[in-house]
């Protein structure tokens, strides 16, 4: 079977390379994502499309078909029959209590489960939706306290905040301006799936005082027994989550950032806010177009060899390989890839018994590749590649192979130590031999006469 | 993060030139106590620059911060919206806000007892928690300063997720191999072989002296047989370095017909030629 694999992905490789110049010609080809192109947007009667006309016309721009529909509507189902009718699923309804049938908390963690992506828009109204934001370990403030900053002084709102974009991660573009916000933060668990794509400033606090007089509420919410201060930059504004099944869920703590009026919003004189290329970051992201990996296909064969063994010896010694792509959302296609330095493969019966790196293999990309020395225990063990980091596709991979002792004839023959054993054995064979061929080829009667002679 | 504050906090000073009402700390202090109640340290803090050497809390040490929150146009005390100290730790990010209770008249007090740290003292390694205080309105343009360094005993990690490990890389794990089976020393060995081959010399020495003739050997009827005897012990030697059971079977049962039959005419040969002796 892996055999099988590996010619076929051989023969992806060798396809791959005659559309490549094909689809560069192409040129100005969009980005599209790697599980598909058709988005439902459940947008709340309540907002109006044309104030989100920018971010949608984007998706639209970037290829994506969008299908609008209220969340009070029964058409179309994002499932139907038990399978998932669209790729991803916008929901931008964060004051809607009341949805259709098709849609509550448990059908969107099953739409996750099909491998559907979540974009969801949360609001400081306590509806379905912020109880489903528990499951993802956010933990929201109580229902009315937005966040509020009041640095830096500003002509807007204390609810409208600009918020610097992070620095040095990967997942949002570089040199963003400030992006402009208002909603609710969302505390995070320690829940290691949770990638946050946007930290509140140090100095906001959600809070529903209007006047300076509240200042006694904050502090004995932060008394014990209080109901708690969501305050400083560890909370977050917009969170990622990436399942196991690598399906994923952005919540975003306010719908107004998507809005025309915040995309053009200036942050300063001249300056437009960062919001556009994040909400495209975001959706990337979210989409799966960015950061998405797979493993294309695993080998293992013995050094010097170069087909699989069905099973493996003690002391073998064994070389595993894998073949790792990612997508290229421009082009539309996987390519290999080779910037994965922190891989590792354990070697696992029960528990791992080794564990050791998997770095790339130099001039052949996508290739990874270790040889070690298969413990000397026997049993069932098995290859397991099992890769997780905050924001890209979790790479799994479990090869089982049965570790045996030698067979009889494997073991290490001419020891110095059985020297005196062969040396008796062969000496027996050659003594019958040579006796045999004394007693039929010799004659009886001369030797007595020669022994005669010798001893006259 | 840190430049874009600053570079708020820059604007948030251009634009206190055209509102009026800024605010400021009045006699802002600081007081170290032990447990028993002596006084380790007490000093007023300067706002432009930080004490030094940072300050430094011991397991059960209470730190005492007092200040005035004031107009600096007329001087009168104000209650803040926000008074938040925010103690943030640079390497590992982790960061605490604490709310300061500020009378109506824009008095502050703030006690830290490290024999009860409060929930909002974050987990802390080695290094010097950066204490700053934010002061934000709804009137008044905010202010914040940088307070004091604050080296506090290090505290428990914070709970680290089951899932968490798999995010990291791994510590490598190494399978220690039985130790190679040891062989006596080959000098040993050779001497045993010698020994066992010891024999041979005795027996060639005697055939020396006895001299054994063959006439018979190169006979059709004899050399036949001794030599399918040589080539089952060479099977022998061959399934041993090489073969397996089945092979050696397969060839053996070959080797059988010719060995049987020249066998047969061998013994044969071997009566008849007693046979005519004994007769002659």
């Amino acid at each position: 079977m892996t055999i099988f694999h590996r010619q076929r992905s051989q023969g992806m490789r060798f396809l791959r390379g005659l559309l490549l110049p094909l689809v560069a010609l192409a040129g100005f080809a969009f980005a599209r994502s790697s599980t598909g192109d058709s988005v439902l947007v459940l947008l709340d009667p309540s907002l109006d499309r044309d104030n989100f006309s920018i971010f949608f016309g984007d998706l639209e721009k970037q290829g994506y078909k969008l299908t609008f529909r209220s969340p009070k509507e029964a058409e179309p189902q994002i499932i139907k029959d038990d399978v998932a009718q669209f790729a991803h699923v916008i929901v931008f309804a964060p004051d809607t209590k009341s949805y259709a049938a098709d849609i509550t908390p448990q059908s969107l963690v099953s739409l996750l489960n099909k491998n559907t992506n979540l974009l969801l828009a949360l609001s400081t109204k306590q509806t379905p939706i912020t109880s489903l934001a528990a499951e993802f370990s956010l933990i929201l403030p109580p229902p009315g306290t937005p966040l509020i900053s009041h640095f830096p002084e500003r002509d807007t709102p204390a609810t409208i905040i600009p918020v610097e974009p992070p620095r040095a991660q990967s997942l949002v573009s570089s040199n963003l301006a400030p992006i402009w916000f208002s909603g609710v933060p969302q505390a995070l668990g320690n829940n290691p799936m949770l990638v946050p794509f946007l930290k509140a400033p140090p100095q906001s606090f959600a809070s529903d005082g209007d006047s300076d007089s509240g200042s006694d509420a904050l502090v004995e919410a932060a008394e014990k027994g209080g109901e708690g201060l969501w305050a400083g930059s560890q909370l977050s504004l917009v969170t990622g989550f990436q399942t196991l099944k690598n399906a994923r869920a952005t919540w975003v703590g306010g719908i107004d950032m998507f809005t025309d009026e915040f995309f053009n919003k200036e942050v300063s004189k001249g300056k437009q806010s960062g919001n556009r290329q994040f909400a495209r970051d975001v959706t990337a992201w979210t989409f799966q177009e960015s950061n998405v990996l797979r493993i294309d296909t695993v080998e293992h064969h013995r050094v010097n060899e170069t087909l699989p063994r069905e099973t493996y010896t003690i002391n073998d010694r064994v070389t595993y390989t894998a073949y790792i792509s990612k997508f290229n959302p421009e082009l539309d296609l996987w390519e290999p890839y080779s910037n994965i330095k922190d891989m590792q493969l354990e070697f696992t019966m029960l528990d791992p018994h080794i564990r050791t790196a998997l770095p790339p293999v130099p001039g052949e990309p996508g290739k990874y590749s270790v040889t070690f020395r298969v413990p000397d225990r026997h049993g069932v063990f098995k290859f397991v590649v099992d890769y997780k980091r905050k924001g890209s596709t979790y790479l799994e991979s479990t090869t089982v192979v049965p570790v045996v002792p030698p067979r009889h004839d494997e073991y290490p023959r001419f020891l110095s130590a059985a020297w005196p054993y062969y040396a008796g054995a062969i000496s027996t064979s050659a003594a019958f031999v040579i006796f045999v061929a004394l007693w039929l080829g010799g004659d009886e009667r001369e030797p007595k006469k020669g022994k005669g002679a010798k001893a006259e | 993060m840190a430049v874009g504050v600053f570079s708020w906090f820059l604007l948030a000073l251009v634009v206190v030139g055209t509102h009026a009402a800024t605010l400021t700390l009045q006699s802002p202090r600081i007081t170290i106590s032990s447990s028993d109640a002596s006084q380790l340290r007490s000093e007023p803090l300067s706002l432009a620059h930080k004490p030094s050497p940072p300050l430094s809390l011991g397991p059960s040490d209470v730190l005492k911060l007092t200040f005035q929150v004031v107009d600096k146009d007329d001087g009168k005390g104000v209650q803040p919206h926000q008074t938040f100290l925010r103690f943030f730790d640079e390497k590992t990010g982790e960061e605490g806000i604490q709310p300061v209770k500020v009378t109506p008249g824009g008095k502050a007090k703030f006690e830290l007892n490290m024999a009860r740290p409060p929930s909002s003292l974050p987990p802390s390694a080695t290094d010097p928690l950066k204490v700053s205080l934010y002061i934000g309105s709804f009137v008044h343009p905010p202010v914040q300063y940088e307070l004091f360094d604050l080296v506090v005993p290090p505290s428990q990690p914070p709970a680290q997720h089951p899932e968490e490990v798999h995010f990291h890389v791994r510590p490598e794990i190494q399978h220690t191999f039985r130790p190679d089976q040891k062989l006596p020393p080959k000098v040993i060995s050779a001497f045993f072989t010698l020994l066992l081959a010891a024999p041979w010399v005795v027996l060639l020495g005697l055939w020396a002296h006895v001299r054994p003739q063959v006439p018979y050997l190169f006979s059709p009827s004899i050399l036949p047989f001794v030599a399918s005897l040589a080539v089952f012990e060479a099977l022998l030697v061959q399934y041993w370095v090489a073969l397996r059971l089945g092979q050696v079977l397969f060839y053996a049962a070959i080797l059988a017909i010719p060995t049987a039959l020249t066998g047969q005419r061998a013994l044969a040969a071997l009566g008849e030629r007693r046979l005519g002796k004994s007769s002659k």
